[in-house]
Formats: C-alpha cells, structure tokens, sequence
C-alpha cells in the first residue's frame, strides 16, 4: 500500500495507537479512539467535522471487487458529525452527516449513506442501495423504518471525552491549518 | 437457563418417560423421583412487571388485563420504551429568561421510535397520562362478555339448585345445628321457597352479529401506487394490537407492558414444592429449588474414541457428587421396560398422600362442603410412566465394580495438597478422581451394520445411594440412604468409517 500521508486538522483528536494508514485527512473535532482503524486502500478518505469514531471501530475504502481494476481512485468522503460505535465495520463509498453506526454493525462497499441514517447494532446492510434520509435500520431481520429527524448529536459525550481521552493517551499533534 | 454442556449430550429419563438433559429436571424429595416441567404442577404465585418490578394480585392483574399501567412497549420493536425529557419552549411566554417547561416523551432506544413519530403530545408528568386509545368494538365486546358471565351465573345457579335437590336426603350441617335455610329465609322475611330464578332471571343473549352484504372497494391505487414497504407494518407489529391492527405505521401507538408470573412448581404426586421463588420480584432467588442438579450425580462425557461399527471404543465420563454426602455410583444394564427406580415411590409418596384422607374419622362426613373441598384439594395423581422412546444402538461393558464418590466440599476446590480420601479404586473403571469428581472409563461398542454417519445413542442405568435428609424422623436421627436409579442416555456422535 501506499505511504502514510495523515493529515489532522486542528481541534481534531486522534490517539496515537490508532491504525491509521493511507490518505486520510480528519477534520476538526473529530474524535478518534486508540484501536480504531481506518484503511484508506482504494484512495484517500476525507472525514468531516465532529465525528466520533470508537474503540474497534473499522473503516475501510475498498472498491467493490468488479470495480477494482479501473484507474479511477475514487476518495471517500465522510460528512460531519457521523458516530462510529464501538466494533462497526463501515465500507461505503459515500457518508452524508449525522449518521449512527451503532455497535458491531456491518455496512457494505455497495451502500451508499445520505444524512440522518442509523445503522442498527449488529445489523449487516450489504445490497447495492443509497440509504435514504433519517432511515433507521434495526433488529436481527434489518427493518428499515423512516425516522422523524436525525439522531440527537453526542455532544456531552464529546465534550467528554475530548477532556478525558488526552490525560490518559497520546495525541497525534494537528499537522494542517485551516 | 443456558447450560455450561450445552449441546444436550447426556439425558436422563424423567419418571414420565421424557428425556431430558440435568439442568432441566427436578427432584423430589419426598417421592424420590426425577421430575420434569411436564411431570409437575404449574401454579402461579404472583403477577409483576418486569420494568418497574411492581407486584400486583391476581385480581388486579386480571383487572388490568395482565398488562402494566405504567409501562409501555414500542409498537415498533417490542422492546420497552423509556420515558425522555424533552424541554419545550419557556414555561412563562412572556418572560423569555423562565425556565425551560420539561416535557416529556416515550423513546425506543432500539429502533429510535419515539411518541412524537405518531403525533402523541408530549406530556408534562413524568409518569404515565398517555392517551389511552378506545376500542372502536368495546362496547359490543363488553356485551358479549356480559351475556355470558350471565349465561355462566344462571348456569351455576342452577347446578347447585340440582346438587341441594339431591343432597336433602341426607342430614345437612344447618339442619343440625337447627338453622334451616327456610328458617333463615323466613327470618329475614323472605318467601320460604326458592323460586326458580332460572327461568326467572334467564339471561338476555347478546344482538346477534350480522354479516355485511356490502364489501369496501378494491383500492385502485394498490396496483398503480409504488408501494412504500417503510409504511407499512409488519404482520408482528399488527398482531401486536390486535383490537386495531394497523396497517400503516402512523397508527402505532404505544402498548401497555405484558406482565410476567412468578410461578412455583408443585411434584403431582405428593404435592410438595420443588420449585418456589421468593416473592420479591427483585430477587431472582428461590425459596425451594429442588433442582436435580443439586441431587443426582451429574455426567458428563469427556472423551471418546472415534466409533466404529462393531468396533469396541473407549469413553471417559466424569461423574460429580453434588450432595453433602458421600455416595456410591453402580452400573446396571439399561431396562427400557422397567419403571427404573419408581420403586421408592410406592412407600414414601403414594401413602403419605393417601393416608391424609383416611385419618380423618368417618363421622365428619356431614361437615359443610366447603371444608371437605380444602382438605381433598387436588387430590393425589398416580403418573402412569410412559414408555422411552429412545432407542440406543450402542451396547456398554457394564463394569462390576463400584465408583465411591465422596461429598462435594467447595473449599477443595482452593486445595492444592491433592488429598486423595484414600479410596480403593478399581484403576480398571477409575482413571482419574479429585475431591468429589471421578473419571469413569467404559467400553462401549456400536451395534454392528449401522450405516455411516448414524448417531450412536448408548445407555445405563446409574444406581446411586441418595441421603434423604427430610425423611429423618424423631426416632430415626440415622438420614435415611437408599439407592436411587436413573437411566441415563449419551449421545456419543457419529459413527465413522473403517481407517
Ligand atoms: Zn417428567
Ligand atoms: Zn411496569
Ligand atoms: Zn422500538
Ligand atoms: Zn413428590
């Protein structure tokens, strides 16, 4: 694979044991935890603002496999304010803002996410499909139901764990200006 | 309850013939007998709720329709919904500095339904004023349940009418005591005969249901619309409301928590408790808990050597004394049509049962109805055992020599010393033994022309000296030790080729 190129934006906090490898650039305010991994292989990731990306969290650009011998290299974009839970596995191409991956969740590299979505803990969405806005995925069969409106934003536990999380880890320094 | 040995290898055969794995049996101690939960008596203790952990009686429970008052479920997911604050806007419109007015709304941490989804207000109390939604058909369904509980009183009425006629032959306990009941009815001025208040009171049958000749159009839009599949409920969430079956997902509305029961299991033949929880229904403990599995010694396979037709194969089983008492393991030859060790049964439970009855002397015969009902209550079941069905085809070299197992000590299990209880073994059977667990080796052989890939089933009977601690009496302080049988069936696999 390709060297390493991290790009942290201010504000931004990434422990150090966190895998990261590839392009990937962090935008301010995100949270990223110590053994979360992110894997840009197919090409760069780009992750907005505010996220919050947790322990065993996996997320991986990986082009689907009939795709794999185009030139192209696509970048995957993350929106804002996305969680991550803890043991997710994420390969969608595309991510909108304010979405949940809750815990152990699996979302394949054919699903593309808008904005406002949450994936389910432990469901597995793999069929070639755009999730709609503020669509909620939940349950062992995966039902699929429209929410009202987004998710509520973690920011208490943001606020948190942006004070707790450097008196115990080592931070990698912001290496960006705005 | 998930067992450590899950996959139901060794069963033992209830009394009733069914088989069943250790960790789903009972033991009755007065009967000696193995019970299982379709052997034993089921009776409700007491009714809760699992969320707020509130107990209610019977009569409320029934009242409430066995549901709970202020605990809902999602309509969505069934799992329980929880109550969010959400604040709305100042309490004082006109002064913009009062503080926020809490509201409050039900929320689906699972599937993120919430009530304001359906459109429910928010409400200003914590606890519960959820709009309960009336049942469209209430009133026919509260007159249909009207005509019959007054069909079933008018019947009643009337059998007990016919059981008077009848019982007038014989001296009755009023007549005694010289208070007749037309002496009581004169008194207190009533007519001095019953009229027939079958005839009289003769219930209203319910309107009869009529069905409509008129049926509602077939929506067109069914087959032009595309259909919206997040809309529309699934046949769980439908069945969920049964009085509305909603079909769309607007009309779900929040459901009042099921309760759930504690419930005490009663052994048919003596009626003692083998199971009772405590009241409380924050304990998850027991008041009585004869579980079998803190009675019968418990086997488990350890190894086995691939099982070859007609070959003969080595199995290691562990056997573990679970009692204060040191016990004896015997092997016998399995006997499908033997009732295997219900011979104690005959002398501790059929006549402690029976006796209760005859002690009482015969000249109370004329004593009121009702006292002789409670005495007599549910009276004493002979459970005719049922053949097993469980074929085995796998044939054991049942050992001669007997396995000592001694009493189970909890502290042994922090002793490294290795104190063996200086036990003769026969080093043949007993390969290995620590505190109150032994291996057992035994040959075991398939039965010759199986096919490939069957599973191999073997059988014995386990003989092992029970110490009934109960049956001890004032003039017998010696705790009373018999021998107790159980058959006991391995599932050993299945058999393989030849090399
Ligand atoms: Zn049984
Ligand atoms: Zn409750
Ligand atoms: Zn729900
Ligand atoms: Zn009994």
């Amino acid at each position: 694979m390709s060297r390493n190129s991290i790009k942290i934006l201010p504000g931004a906090l990434v422990c150090e044991e966190s895998k990261l490898r590839g392009d990937i650039t962090i935008g301010a305010g995100t949270i990223i935890h110590p053994s979360a991994t992110i894997l840009a292989e197919a090409g760069p990731i780009i992750i907005g603002d505010c996220c919050l990306i947790e322990e065993q969290a996996k997320i991986i650009h990986r082009l689907p496999f009939d795709e794999q011998d185009t030139e192209k290299t696509p970048v995957l974009i993350i929106g804002a304010h996305n969680v991550f839970e803890v043991d997710c596995h994420v390969e969608s191409p595309k991510i909108g803002n304010c979405n949940v991956f809750e815990s152990k969740c699996f979302v394949g590299n054919k699903v593309t996410v808008t904005n406002g979505c949450t994936v389910g803990a432990g469901c597995k969405v793999t069929e070639e499909q755009i999730l709609k806005e503020n669509v909620i995925i939940f349950g062992e069969k995966c039902q699929m139901r429209e929410g009202l409106d987004r998710p509520g934003l973690q920011t208490l536990q943001m606020e948190t764990l942006s004070k707790v999380l450097p008196n115990y880890h080592h931070i990698r320094k912001p290496n960006k200006k705005n | 309850m998930s067992y450590i040995v899950s996959p139901d290898v060794v069963k033992y055969a209830c009394t009733c013939g069914l088989l069943k794995p250790i960790s789903c049996l009972y033991f009755c101690r007065y009967c000696c007998e193995l019970r299982c939960g379709f052997c034993v008596c089921h009776e409700v203790d007491s009714h809760f709720c699992g969320k707020c952990c509130e107990n209610l009686p019977s009569s409320e429970a029934r009242l409430k329709k066995n549901r709970c008052g202020n605990c809902y479920i999602c309509p969505c997911c069934q799992q329980e919904l929880s109550t969010r604050i959400g604040s709305k806007g100042p309490s004082n419109p006109e002064d913009p500095k009062s503080t926020p007015k809490k509201m409050y709304y039900l929320s689906c941490l699972y599937c993120r339904w919430s009530s304001r989804d359906v459109g429910i207000p928010d409400q200003g109390a914590a606890t519960g004023g959820w709009p309960e939604r009336e049942n469209v058909h209430a009133n026919r369904l509260q007159e249909v349940i009207e005509g019959y509980k007054a069909f079933i009183t008018a019947q009643r009425q009337q059998k007990e009418r016919e059981k008077k006629k009848q019982r007038g032959k014989f001296i009755s306990y009023t007549d005694r005591t010289g208070v007749t009941a037309a002496a009581l009815r004169k008194r207190i001025g009533l007519p001095a005969e019953v009229p027939n208040t079958y005839y009289r009171n003769r219930p209203k049958p319910p309107e009869v249901a009529i069905a409509r000749e008129e049926v509602e159009d077939f929506p067109e839009d069914l087959l032009t619309k595309a259909l919206n599949l997040m809309e529309i409920t699934t046949i769980d969430q439908r069945l969920l409301q049964p009085d509305l079956q909603p079909t769309t997902v607007d009309k779900l509305f929040p459901i009042h928590k099921q309760l759930s029961i504690k419930r005490s299991l009663r052994c048919r033949s003596c009626e003692h408790n083998v199971s009772k929880p405590e009241y409380n229904p924050n304990s998850v403990k027991f008041k009585i808990q004869l579980f079998a599995y803190y009675h019968i010694p418990e086997v488990r396979i350890v190894t086995v050597e691939p099982l070859r037709a007609g070959k003969t194969a080595e199995l290691i089983l562990k056997f573990t004394n679970p009692t204060q008492h040191q016990t004896v393991i015997t092997f016998l030859p399995l006997d499908l049509t033997d009732k295997g060790g219900d011979g104690d049964r005959e002398v501790v439970g059929e006549t402690q049962s029976l006796n209760l009855p005859e002690k009482q002397p015969p000249s109370l015969g004329g004593q009121p109805s009702s006292l002789l009902s409670l005495s007599s209550r549910q009276p004493s079941i002979t459970i005719k055992p049922r053949p097993i069905r469980q074929a085995t085809n796998c044939s054991i070299a049942i050992p001669g020599s007997k396995v000592i197992l001694p009493p189970r000590d909890d502290a042994a299990e922090y002793d490294d010393s290795g104190e063996t209880h200086n036990i003769q073994d026969d080093t043949k059977l007993v390969v290995w033994r620590k505190s109150n667990k032994a291996f057992v080796k035994l040959a075991v052989t398939p039965d010759d022309g199986l096919e490939l890939n069957t599973e191999i089933v073997a059988g014995f009977t386990m003989q092992h000296i029970y110490t009934n601690t109960i049956a001890t009496t004032v003039e017998n302080k010696e705790p009373d030790r018999h021998d107790h049988n159980v058959r006991v069936f391995l599932s050993l696999g299945n058999l393989v080729g030849s090399e």
